[in-house]
């Protein structure tokens, strides 16, 4: 060939090159368009709790506080100037309506993103969708450890390609609790658990158990109750533990139970000598008001809390716009529910905008996948990550009961919070929780 | 400790005999399966805990207990109003029809429940509250659940007095046994009918009530009501006062002793006892 | 005549349905059997039972131990005999209680071991699961494995196919069965127990036999629903899920044979496109229930055929006149 090369060919070789390169790049992006974003909307579908027992404590809260975070990213032009169009849903009518409901999201009415699920079935049952039915879904507060790990360790990560969950699992709750009572109780005797008798009771317990007996063998374990789910008479039960005399009772009642058996077992003088220890009892004092019992071990699912304000500036701005926003448009402080709800919708605004920095335009679901594996952000209880197992980790946050004059219920002693890091309470990439935990020296 | 095993014992099947009785009633009278029962039931609860906060701030303590009962009241007219709708229409057709309907006004009432009072918990603890606590035998135990068992048992002597002693009661009683020949004699069966399942529906109002001081009204609190009183129902014998209280005596106890003694047994207990009894009498303890 | 036309037209849907529909369509499809066996039961024999969810639930969780604890064994050629074989076990056990009685009794005693069963399931959650429930992986079929090809594939492939030919298989001999003497006789036993025994039909007897043929054919509907749904849970044998059998076999109408067809695919629609649009679906479900109940009590098949009945009379009338 010649060795000059004629303007008109270098120019068409160049053109040539741009072509192909840009041809190149829409095929990376799976064959959509990777032209410039869309004006339509962004369809977020919120899948909670509406109706039945868990409406009240998690579904509703949760629920809120995706139209609060909604509403506050559109006033903010929405993501990559896209307006969010929010679809609320309820998660009720047992697993076999979730499964249709999720894949009719996904596959019929095409949501760019599915939120939400509170209980562990909904999870387990629907997060598999995600990759068979090809859309993206983000659990948002259920707890099992199960959801992303295998049957044994080290396991292959990530489960799901599509699939995620941005909160924490039961394990920061009652690992922590093991950690904190060392420290704050570390001459205890005898501890037991009333805790209710399904799947969450059972793991919260089991994990609990597991650290417990790891970081102090000489506790003995003196009763372990089984009430079942939306029990509303827990006489014998507060009857039975207050006869074992246990020092410190582990539990992880939520909603209407856990209110119910705090008022009963005040009435029956079971708080005089015993302390709760709730995994995730961060609500009930603002629940239950002034009658809430002093002295009680608390966790907060995370570290969610309304007065806890992040080290870093940034989470610390969110957190305070967080608790006035809600409050003011809810009439109550926050809880754990509404701050997972929150990491939900930021985890998928964070994923788009990060992996629209690559792919230029709107980008795909397999991009935005792969920017929500590994990516931190900031939130109103401090920077989440999300972990290449599809799981977030979270710093965990516990505290003891106290009144002060300033609230009209029990507030967390802050001469007496702990916060155990991220690294101290989730268990490393691959290894079952549980496996972790033995493996402690 | 045993006092109070004892005391926890008679409370719950206190609780369990309420529950059940309005069901009991109905099924007897009418021989309808009433599965909108655990709805009534949370009516009840949410009208007595809705009205306990609306009145708690201005109202003497008197007229705080007393305004439980609207819970009962509303209860009954909720039941009042299913009645003649659309379980009236139903009497001459077949049992299946009865329990469909009554299993379409479960799920309506559930949801009509949450259109009234939305989502959100309702606590009324002030008659709890208010009653404080009493010492027996150096237990601290809550004065409300002794309140508890007295109403049950004078609603339990209401009704037997009323089912045995007065005309209504026994013209009631004669259309459970006998529904053909109670209408050959000339009993006005429909509005009979209205009226049994008006006080079965205010009973399980009542049941209802009584507990929201303990517990928050929530959407979904009537489920677990409906199948214990299924249960007391099965085990203590359809249509059987006698058997209901009896039924109730021997659940409450042994969930109380169980949950102290073996806790494990706690929920399968329950269907245990009631399995045992439908292999070995399967109408019940005194069912006819 | 018709049945092979439709039978035809069907093996053409996956072409005509999106994946999602054709999905949603397999769920219609299983609970069709179901609803074919339940309502030998109800229809055929007059005794409602609000506790079908167990045999549903045997045959589901059949196929998922087998998927947890037997991995080896997980093919469709034994997993539907087996949902067979458990779901007529848990039926001639409960069966044998419940058809002692009749009426109110006998919708109770269904109740009540059906929510036994339920407790169990939710209990026993090392074994079953309890509240997780069982994950249902693909099966493989004749040696065929399926791994690596997703659900919605699998469902719009293979599966269908296997589920039509069951689905017909169902049909056929749910037909026999009610067109056979055995079939007159329960009808005999709806219609007249006292006139049934006295002609000799052994009237308990006979309920058992119906109780267990309606079991094992739930059963097999609810071992068939498990790889279109992909999990199950306990819920299954709650008396609310065996509600919503009631409920479509009422729906599509008891009286007629391809009612609980109907019935079951209708509803399969109309709780979804409820749950979709509305936070009050249970509110819509209900009403419709109700109104069912009093206005179309044959169902929706049953409204049409006597629609039809009276219009072909009406035409008749007319012809007459002429």
């Amino acid at each position: 060939m010649s060795k000059h090369i004629s303007r008109r060919n270098f120019l068409k070789y160049m053109g040539a090159t741009a072509v192909s390169v840009g041809a190149l790049g829409g095929g990376k992006a799976l064959g959509q368009a990777k032209k410039s974003i869309p004006t339509t909307p962004i369809k977020i579908a919120a899948v909670s709790f509406l109706t039945g027992a868990a409406a009240a404590p998690f579904g509703i809260p949760g629920e809120n506080t995706f139209k609060m975070c909604a509403d506050e990213i559109n006033k903010g032009g929405g993501i990559l100037g896209r307006k969010i169009e929010l679809v609320s849903k309820d998660e009720a009518g047992g697993v076999d309506a979730q499964v249709k409901l999720a894949r009719k999201l996904i596959l019929e009415d095409k949501v760019d993103v599915d939120l939400g699920y509170i209980s562990s079935a909904s999870c387990l049952a629907v997060l598999p969708l995600a990759d068979e039915s090809g859309g993206l879904i983000v659990a948002y507060d259920c707890g099992t450890h199960e959801l992303m790990e295998g049957t044994k360790s080290p396991y292959e990560v990530p489960k799901f390609k599509l699939g995620f969950r941005s909160s924490a699992h039961l394990g920061i709750d009652n690992i922590g609790l093991a950690l904190f009572i060392k420290k704050y109780y570390p001459n205890i005797k005898k501890i037991a658990g009333i805790n209710q008798d399904y799947a969450w009771g059972r793991d919260s317990w089991l994990i609990f158990e597991t650290a417990m007996k790891k970081l102090m063998p000489q506790v003995q374990v003196v009763k372990t109750l089984w009430p079942p789910l939306g029990n509303t008479d827990f006489t014998a039960h507060i009857s039975a533990l207050m006869g074992a005399e246990p020092d410190i009772v582990h539990s992880s009642l939520w909603g209407g139970d856990a209110v119910t058996f705090s008022k009963q077992a005040l009435g029956m003088g079971f708080f005089k000598k015993i302390k709760m220890a709730y995994s995730r009892g961060e609500p009930y004092p603002q629940e239950v008001g002034k009658d809430y019992p002093e002295e009680q071990i608390i966790c907060c699912a995370g570290t969610h809390y309304f007065l806890f304000t992040p080290p870093d500036k940034t989470s610390a701005g969110l957190q305070k716009w967080f608790v006035e926003e809600y409050r003011k448009r809810y009439g109550k402080y926050p809880s754990y529910p509404c701050y997972h709800a929150y990491q939900a919708i930021y985890a998928y605004k964070n994923a788009v905008e990060k992996a629209a920095k690559t792919a230029g335009g709107w980008p795909s679901i397999d991009d935005i996948a792969k920017a929500m594996t590994g990516l931190t952000f900031p939130s109103p209880s401090g920077p989440i990550t999300i972990r290449e197992d599809h799981n977030a980790i979270e710093d965990v946050l516990i505290g003891i009961s106290k009144l002060t004059p300033k609230y009209p219920f029990p507030i967390l002693d802050p001469k007496r919070m702990e916060i155990f890091p991220a690294a101290q309470v989730n268990a490393p990439v691959g290894m079952r929780t549980v496996d972790w935990i033995n493996s402690w020296k | 400790m045993w006092v109070v095993y004892t005391l926890n014992g008679l409370y719950f099947a206190a609780l369990l005999f309420l529950t059940s009785l309005g069901l009991n009633i109905i099924l007897g009278v009418m021989g309808i399966l009433n599965l909108a029962h655990g709805s009534l039931y949370a009516i009840g609860a949410f009208m007595a805990a809705w009205t306990v906060i609306q009145i708690v701030a201005k109202a003497p303590p008197f007229v705080l207990y007393l305004s439980l009962l609207s819970g009962l009241v509303l209860a009954g007219i909720v039941g009042f109003l299913m009645e003649k709708s659309f379980i009236r229409a139903m009497y001459k057709r077949t049992l299946e029809y009865q329990l469909l309907l009554t299993f379409g006004a479960l799920l309506l009432l559930e949801d009509v429940i949450k259109m009234i009072w939305g989502g959100q918990a309702y606590y009324a603890s002030a008659p709890f509250d208010l009653l404080g606590n009493v010492d027996i035998l150096g237990h601290v135990y809550p004065t409300y659940f002794l309140f508890v068992m007295l109403i049950t048992l004078l609603a339990g002597l209401f009704v037997w007095f009323f089912m045995g002693r007065t005309k209504l009661g026994i013209m009631l009683r004669a259309i459970s046994l006998d529904r053909e020949m109670a209408t050959g004699l000339g009993l006005d069966i429909g509005r009979l009918s209205t009226f049994a399942f008006v006080l079965g529906s205010g009973l399980a109002g009542l049941a209802g009530a009584l507990v929201v001081p303990t517990t928050p009204a929530l959407l979904g609190i009537g489920m677990e009501p409906l199948i214990l009183a299924f249960i007391v129902v099965v085990v203590g014998g359809l249509g059987s006062l006698k058997g209901a209280l009896v039924g109730a005596l021997l659940v409450g106890f042994t969930r109380s002793f169980g949950i102290a003694i073996l806790p494990e047994i706690e929920l399968p207990l329950l269907f245990l006892i009631a399995g045992i009894i439908l292999v070995v009498k399967p109408q019940g303890l005194f069912g006819r | 005549m018709v049945y092979v036309l439709i039978f035809i037209v069907l093996l053409f849907v996956p072409r005509l349905l999106s994946i999602h529909d054709l999905m949603l369509f397999e769920y219609g499809l299983t609970f069709a059997i179901v609803g074919l066996g339940f309502n030998l039961l109800l229809g055929y024999t007059g005794l409602l039972s609000f506790g079908h969810g167990a045999y549903f639930a045997a045959g589901a969780y059949t196929v998922g131990m087998i998927a947890k604890y037997l991995p080896e064994a997980y093919r469709l050629e034994i997993l539907i005999p087996a949902a067979l074989l458990f779901s007529l076990i848990l039926a001639v056990i409960f069966g044998f209680l419940c058809v002692r009685h009749t009426k109110i009794f006998f919708s109770i005693l269904a109740l009540s071991l059906s929510m036994l069963l339920y407790a169990l399931l939710f209990k026993l959650y090392h074994l079953t699961g309890g509240s997780d429930g069982l994950r249902i992986p693909l099966p493989s079929l004749l040696g065929i494995s399926f791994k690596g090809i997703r659900r919605p594939e699998f469902l719009s492939g293979t599966y269908y196919y296997v589920l039509l030919v069951l689905f017909a298989f169902s049909c056929v001999i749910m037909k026999g069965i009610v067109s056979s003497p055995f079939g007159k006789a329960l009808q005999a036993i709806r219609d007249n127990e006292v006139r049934a025994e006295l002609i000799g039909i052994r009237v308990r007897r006979y309920r058992l036999y119906a109780f267990c043929i309606s079991g094992m054919f739930v059963g097999l509907g609810g071992a068939l629903w498990t790889f279109v749904n992909g999990h199950v849970t306990a819920d299954l044998s709650h008396w609310v899920f065996s509600g919503e059998i009631v409920y479509m076999t009422l729906l599509g109408g008891f009286g007629i044979f391809e009612g609980p067809i109907i019935g079951a695919i209708l509803f399969t629609y109309l709780k979804l496109y409820a749950m979709g649009n509305t936070q009050y679906w249970m509110f819509v479900i209900g009403a419709t229930l109700i109104v069912l109940v009093m206005l179309l009590p044959n169902g929706v098949a049953g409204a049409f055929v006597s629609l039809f009945a009276k219009l072909k009379r009406r035409k008749a009338a007319e012809g007459s006149a002429c």
